[in-house]
């Protein structure tokens, strides 16, 4: 062998014997086993770092596996669903709370003959459901001396004099929120709760309840207070708390988001009023985070050991005081309640006193139908873009997710479609879905790509013609898909900002305008700008994921 | 004096042979062989092995008790004790043990009321009882914990004063069944009133929970009859009203008493457990929410570990020895006294004192545990406990 073939042979050997006996050749040889977890996004701050420092220290099950933790947030709701239908395999679902785990397990054993959720999965960290009201708001309606209730948000919602009837003209109207029932937990727990408000019940809902007339009407009535909807309890809390009173005036969350932003503030991290956490006197839903390893046939004996070490791992002290720090309780009772749940952070933990009833997998499913009647309207022009550059993958995509996206709206809602590149054109004018859904798809169906790109003027238009053509009772709401640089508007970017943008005691229930950013060459600053004037949100997106996108705004109807 | 040298020799050298033979055959001799060549040579005699099916509430002192247990290199017949350890609800061993899906040597269900009831089924499937209570060599209790009441104090003298009187299943049934609640009492801030107990299907104290409700609506403490839970109209009423109002039957008693101390007076404002259940979480209690209070039902029911060696054909005369030195252990002092003091029982050793420094009873009487008990009820036989149980699980409408 020559001197130098050795040598490189010696060399080769050396890397494989070094890769070998580090990381990769553990990969390699050893066995791990991933344990994948979707999780409500409530505890992703908590769960987090937690996850990291978990694979980082190299647990094993006791057969000698490695084991790997995977953790993704998603909405409770909207995690189960994809569950149940097939396209998401966890080992672990943890929800926010236990609600829906028997409309989970009916809705499972339609195809499958045993529960999806057995036993009593235990839960990882506490918090009462909530309504966060900035701290005057709650003073004005006599809190805390009165104990508040659903009801008196109810009546505040419904009230048409708003915050004057309550002495605070300069407040407006009561602009109230929660998640989208359909996706998120906290979202059911609100129409819960106000279904028991409008019967006066506090436990034993029937189906035969939901037929009262009476119901529909309060449960219609507290809903056209309602701003938007949304996919997760954590972005409503980031919402409220960002763009101050104007927007929100309070939202039904978990007490944890309560204590976080409270801390922030405290800390000169946010400059917004102070916040409290109302517990409504008729009782409420605790966000209990069950950790149910799933009677899945995809669930390995390996994976279940492993997911049941990490549960270990979350239930421990050092674990359960990092939870107290970011405001929730902690499941095991052997951990003290202190700071920071205490008033200095708007929390009472001698709180709540009682619970709601949480009504049988058929009830909760018959209040979900009932809402989906009931729930607010949206007025929605929806703006795209038809340049040239979308030619190929980009049109196609876009036109099909579209139709997608109409297909998720309500035959009670209105919708405009717009079509723009160097000119801008109106498809199907504002008029109700229901009249004209298979109309609708077949236009963007026809979608054409040609000429430039006048983005400013576009949504300008929109704006203008929702203002004069929308009911102000709506959810109104712009939705523009763009994949380029305006290059053809009349109009500058600071024109459009100053005629969109909305501030003062009303902004919440201005039009928003959510923007996607469509491909590399969009301008995802521009569309940010765009979408933040309003209190709308701005989203990237590809030919691959766009329909996911479109997905994630409709929560917000 | 070389040859008597060769004799002693010759002498030794037979009676080690013989001892080494002897051990080949027999583990009695084993302990006579010289011990590093006995470890060398002979192999290990085989262990008898036990089998033992428990409920789950005791595990944690079983197996610290087992493990001294195993210290003491406990012997039959010159063979070792080995024990396998299997837990199920006390429900699933006896039925486990009927339908011959285990045979174990031994059993130790939460308490003689799975006795009763596998005494009588197995009378009845195989002509002979597979246990008997009577036969105490056998089959005896080896840990007393009583059921009891666990309330918020501000709520529970709402309803029944200082405490309980002979009325308070009444009470709780009305309090219960009214639809405004706590509102009846000028507290509609704690909403409606929230009882609850394990599903005594799946769990002893459940299942004592409704024997006690029972006896109360016929205001006796022995005697029960199935004729009367099957035919008395007003009883069927009464008892499905008070059952109707518990939305869920959770499986573990340990987890109602960790809920009503987690998550405070909102979820739970009574439940039945345990009173050792109860002392586990006294200290994570004090402080936490309001005062969580410890309270002793006018006549209680005993959940009393019976830890029974089966009259099988399985069991053989060397697992019946074995067990029953097992179950001798069990019962002596510092096995109690672990219960005791680590883990809330009530000693059945008599020499063990049930108010001795650092026992939960010398620390907690201000929260309600006290070591005087109310009368206890009779242990009804297995035919009319499992009618009791037939009956709940064919009225009572669960989730």
């Amino acid at each position: 062998m020559h001197r130098r073939t050795f040598q490189a042979v010696s060399l080769w050997l050396a890397i494989a014997l070094a890769l070998a006996g580090c990381g990769l050749g553990e990969q390699l040889l050893g066995k791990t086993v991933v344990v994948s977890i979707v999780y409500g996004s409530e505890k992703r701050e908590w769960l987090e770092p937690l996850a990291a420092a978990y694979n980082a220290a190299g647990h094993e099950t006791a057969d000698g596996e490695r084991i790997e933790v995977q953790i993704t947030a998603m909405g409770s709701i909207e995690a189960v669903n994809a569950i149940i239908a097939g396209t998401l395999q966890p080992t672990v679902w943890s929800p926010a709370s236990s609600i829906y785990i028997p409309v989970a397990n009916a809705e499972w054993q339609q195809s499958h003959a045993d529960d999806l959720v057995t036993g009593s999965p235990k839960d990882l960290v506490l918090s009462p459901v909530v309504v966060a009201m900035w701290k005057p708001m709650a003073e004005a309606l006599g809190w805390p001396a009165k104990a508040l209730g659903w009801a008196d948000i109810a009546a505040l919602a419904t009230d048409t004099a708003g915050w004057s009837g309550y002495g605070y003209p300069e407040w407006g109207s009561f602009k109230f929120g929660h998640t989208h029932p359909g996706y998120s937990n906290s979202g059911v727990a609100a129409i819960l709760a106000e279904t028991y408000a409008g019967l006066d019940k506090q436990r034993g809902l029937t189906l035969a309840d939901l037929n009262n007339p009476a119901v529909r009407e309060f449960v219609a009535a507290v809903e056209s207070g309602i701003i938007h909807y949304g996919t997760s309890t954590g972005f409503f809390a980031e919402r409220m708390f960002a763009r101050g009173p104007s927007y929100l005036s309070a939202a039904v969350m978990y007490e944890n988001l309560v204590v976080a932003q409270e801390s922030k503030r405290l800390s000169g991290a946010s400059a917004q009023l102070p916040v409290v956490a109302i517990y409504p006197q008729e009782g409420t839903f605790w966000s209990n985070h069950p950790y149910a390893v799933l009677n899945a046939p995809w669930v390995t004996a390996a994976q279940r050991a492993g997911a049941e070490d990490f549960q270990a791992f979350l239930l421990d002290t050092p674990q359960q005081l990092k939870a107290i720090e970011l405001g929730f309780r902690p499941a095991d009772p052997a951990i003290p309640l202190t700071a920071p749940l205490d008033a200095q952070h708007g929390v009472d933990v001698q709180q709540p006193q009682t619970v709601l009833e949480v009504p049988p997998a058929d009830v909760i499913q018959g209040i979900q139908a009932l809402w989906l009647e009931v729930k607010k309207p949206v007025d929605l022009v929806a703006v795209i873009d038809v340049s040239g550059s979308m030619e190929g993958d980009k049109i196609t995509a876009a036109r099909a997710s579209l139709v997608q996206f109409v297909n998720l709206l309500d035959g009670r809602d209105q919708l405009q479609v717009i079509a723009f590149n160097d000119t801008v054109t109106t498809l199907t004018p504002l008029s109700p879905l229901a009249e004209k859904r298979e109309d609708v798809a077949r236009r963007v169906s026809g979608i054409i790509e040609d000429g430039g790109t006048a983005l400013y003027d576009a949504v300008a238009q929109a704006y203008a013609e929702l203002e004069a053509n929308g009911d102000p009772d709506h959810i109104r709401a712009i939705v523009v898909l763009s994949d380029g640089v305006d290059q053809d508007s009349s109009s500058t970017l600071d024109e459009l900002i100053r005629a969109i943008g909305s501030t003062g005691e009303e902004s919440g229930r201005a039009i928003k305008v959510f923007t996607i950013a469509f491909g590399e060459d969009a301008d995802p600053a521009v569309l940010k700008e765009i979408a933040e004037a309003t209190g709308g949100q701005q989203y990237n997106s590809d030919p691959q994921n766009v329909s996911q996108i479109y997905g994630e705004i409709a929560t917000f109807f | 004096m070389p040859r008597l040298n060769w004799l002693l020799f010759i002498g030794y050298s037979v009676v080690a042979l013989a001892v080494f033979i002897g051990a080949l055959l027999s583990p009695v001799f084993r302990g006579l062989a010289y011990a590093p060549l006995r470890e060398l040579i002979l192999p290990p005699p085989a262990p008898i092995v036990i089998s033992l099916l428990y409920s789950t509430e005791k595990e944690a002192w079983l197996e610290e008790a087992i493990a001294a247990f195993e210290q003491t290199r406990p012997t039959v017949g010159g063979r070792p004790i080995a024990i396998e350890l299997s837990a199920m609800g006390s429900r699933e061993i006896y039925l486990a043990v009927l339908d011959g899906d285990a045979q174990p040597t031994l059993i130790s269900p939460a308490s003689s009321l799975q006795i009763s009831i596998l005494q009588d089924l197995s009378t009845a499937r195989f002509g002979a009882p597979l246990v008997n209570p009577a036969d105490t060599t056998n089959c005896r209790p080896v840990l007393n914990t009583p059921l009891v009441l666990v309330a918020w104090r501000e709520r529970a003298e709402v309803l029944w004063g200082a405490g309980p009187g002979p009325a308070v299943w009444q009470q709780l049934h009305d309090a219960l069944i009214d639809p405004a609640g706590w509102e009846q009492y000028g507290h509609p801030e704690w909403g409606y009133v929230k009882f609850g107990h394990t599903d005594p299907l799946k769990s002893n104290s459940g299942f004592m929970t409704i024997l006690l409700l029972s006896y109360s609506y016929f205001n006796k403490t022995s005697g029960l009859e199935a004729s009367e839970i099957l035919a008395d109209q007003g009883y069927q009423q009464w008892f499905i009203e008070l059952e109707s109002t518990i939305s869920e039957f959770g499986e573990s008693t340990g987890t109602y008493m960790r809920d009503i101390v987690a998550y405070g007076p909102s979820r739970y404002d009574i439940v039945a457990v345990y009173e050792a259940t109860a002392i586990e979480q006294a200290d994570n209690a004090l402080g936490r929410y309001g005062e969580l209070r410890l309270y002793y039902p006018p006549a209680t029911v005993m959940s009393d570990h019976p830890f029974c060696v089966l009259n099988a054909a399985w069991v053989t005369p060397d697992q019946g020895t074995a067990a029953r030195l097992l179950i001798d252990y069990l019962t002596d002092q510092p096995a109690q006294e672990l219960a005791l003091l680590k883990y809330g029982f009530r000693p059945i050793n008599p020499a063990v004192a049930l108010e001795q420094t650092g026992s939960p009873f010398a620390r907690f009487g201000a929260n309600g545990l006290q070591a005087d008990l109310p009368p206890l009820v009779e242990v009804p036989p297995g035919g009319v406990l499992n009618t009791l149980l037939d009956f709940w699980s064919r009225t009572v409408p669960r989730r």
